[in-house]
């Protein structure tokens, strides 16, 4: 284990939340095994108190929980100076590549289906009846289910890190021509991909954040229920396919000259050296932008119910602002950014 | 649209602007190959016909630029690792030798200003005399 501020924060993260995940899930399930839509007047101050205490211990949990994925970039960029031959993160992902290619995978996962469990709770919260505490219990097993397998692979990793091996550099892998990055678009696009690419990202975001401007105008009102639903679709759709895109984009158009380095396609170089200092802002609002429009679409599967859809509504309303918000700013950072640096 | 929205915007917008200021003002060198921090001692700047300079971490790195970039280069300026003086590469003495200057690239060549100080490299690392890498043949 290599010890430092971080690893120390991540592992006391880890074990707090490992066990009150594990104690929100038995909790949860016996709060869905005595769960009765009347309940007798007597025991209804104990039934509310304890479904309270289990909601704020979950709000608690996942908040810590939420932020746990920054905290785990940090927490590689700080082993670079450890690791033997590493010059960025990358070179950190070697040692132990499987463990940290899976927290690479359920990092996202878990934070975006925390993030959707929030919304649905805040909703629930807002409605007077309470409509959704079901609903929001058995999303909240999903959710420590995830939690927990988050954390405990989050120990695992912190407790056997070891940098006893000498690692490649970042070039060896992201700027060979067989680089993956290179080779899946080169075989859609062909030869000159990376203009297609680039004008591929800019088409993709500005129809996206077309779309979620259209949702929030005065005329949505106006238009057909039908017209509605193909819009919000579009909107589901084009969330999805600019994931892929702006992935591709950043590797092999944005960072290297965004970096400066135009043969340098590494995206933790990008991110954690320094060199585009607000290159993890553009990022995460490119992360947040995205995911409140799967959060969107939690809270419109989720959260049908009669009584809270004036709430539900309204909270639609602000993530809608949000989403359309933070992809806007992302753009506009990644657009300043080549104009000044060209 | 409302007003925080305008704010939020006009935030972003000078975090941008101030990203680019640092990018452009601010920042240590870093090298033009690999990115990597230029370490003052084992520094390389490639100096462009249009009187531009290229900083380099590393010879490994240098040598891989200049070879991409030939009919660009005017002249190659490399640091000698005893004194740290910052001489022109033909009239550089260069070892390859076992010993490692950045882990990363896994660079062995050294640079040297004085003939005597490039063989006490060579003879106590096992090394041995190399030519000008920043030389073309014609």
């Amino acid at each position: 284990m290599i010890v430092n501020i971080y690893t120390l924060i991540m592992l006391f993260v880890a074990i707090f939340s490992l066990s009150l995940g594990g104690f929100l899930f038995l909790l949860t399930i016996r709060t869905l095994i005595s769960f009765k839509t009347t309940v007798p007047l007597e025991d209804k101050s104990k039934f509310e108190r304890k479904g309270y205490l289990v909601f704020l211990l979950a709000c608690v949990t996942l908040s810590i929980r939420m932020l746990a994925w920054p905290w785990f970039y940090f927490m590689l960029q700080s082993f670079v100076p450890e690791v033997p031959g590493a010059m960025c993160m990358f070179g950190v992902t070697q040692i132990l590549p499987s463990t940290v290619t899976f927290l690479q995978i359920i990092k996202p996962v878990s934070f975006f289906i925390m993030g959707g469990w929030l919304l649905c709770y805040y909703i629930d919260k807002s409605t007077p009846t309470v409509p959704l505490a079901r609903t929001n219990l058995y999303f909240l097993l999903i959710v420590c289910c995830v939690l927990m397998v988050d954390c405990a692979v989050d120990i695992y990793y912190v407790l056997r890190m070891k940098p006893l091996m000498s690692v490649s550099c970042c070039a060896t892998f992201f700027d060979v021509p067989l680089r993956p990055s290179a080779m899946i678009p080169q075989a859609i696009f062909g030869r000159h991909f990376q203009k297609i690419l680039f004008i591929l990202y800019y088409l993709a975001n500005i129809t996206l954040i077309v779309l979620l401007f259209t949702s929030l105008s005065k005329k949505w009102t106006s238009l057909t229920p039908s017209t509605r639903k193909i819009i919000l679709y579009c909107q589901a759709v084009m969330g999805i396919i600019n994931i892929p895109i702006v992935i591709y984009a950043y590797i092999e158009n944005i960072a290297p000259r965004l970096m400066q380095l135009p043969y340098h396609h590494c995206i933790y170089c990008f991110m954690g050296n320094g060199m585009v200092p607000d290159a993890p802002i553009m990022l995460g609002l490119f992360v947040i932008g995205t995911f409140a429009i799967g959060g969107m679409g939690i809270l419109r599967l989720l959260c049908k119910n009669e009584e809270s859809k004036l709430v539900t509504e309204r909270l639609l309303a602000k993530v809608n602002t949000l989403s359309a918000f933070c992809l806007l700013a992302s753009l506009i950072m990644v657009t300043i950014h080549l104009i000044f640096n060209n | 649209m409302t007003r925080k929205f305008w704010i939020g915007l006009i935030v972003i917008f000078a975090i941008a602007l101030s990203g680019v200021s640092y990018q452009k003002f601010l920042k240590t060198p870093h090298c033009a190959y690999d990115g990597s921090a230029v370490t003052p001692i084992y520094g390389v700047d490639i100096v462009l016909k249009d009187g531009s300079t290229k900083k380099f971490c590393s010879i490994y790195c240098a040598t891989q630029w200049y070879k991409k970039n030939v009919p660009l280069i005017d002249h190659v300026i490399v640091t000698d690792e005893i004194r740290g003086n910052k001489i022109d590469s033909y009239m550089a003495y260069f070892v390859t030798s076992e010993l490692i200057t950045n882990e990363t690239n896994d660079n062995r060549i050294h640079v040297f200003q004085q003939r005597q100080d490039a063989l006490t490299h060579a003879e106590k690392f096992h090394g041995t005399m190399a030519d000008d890498p920043f030389t073309t043949d014609e």
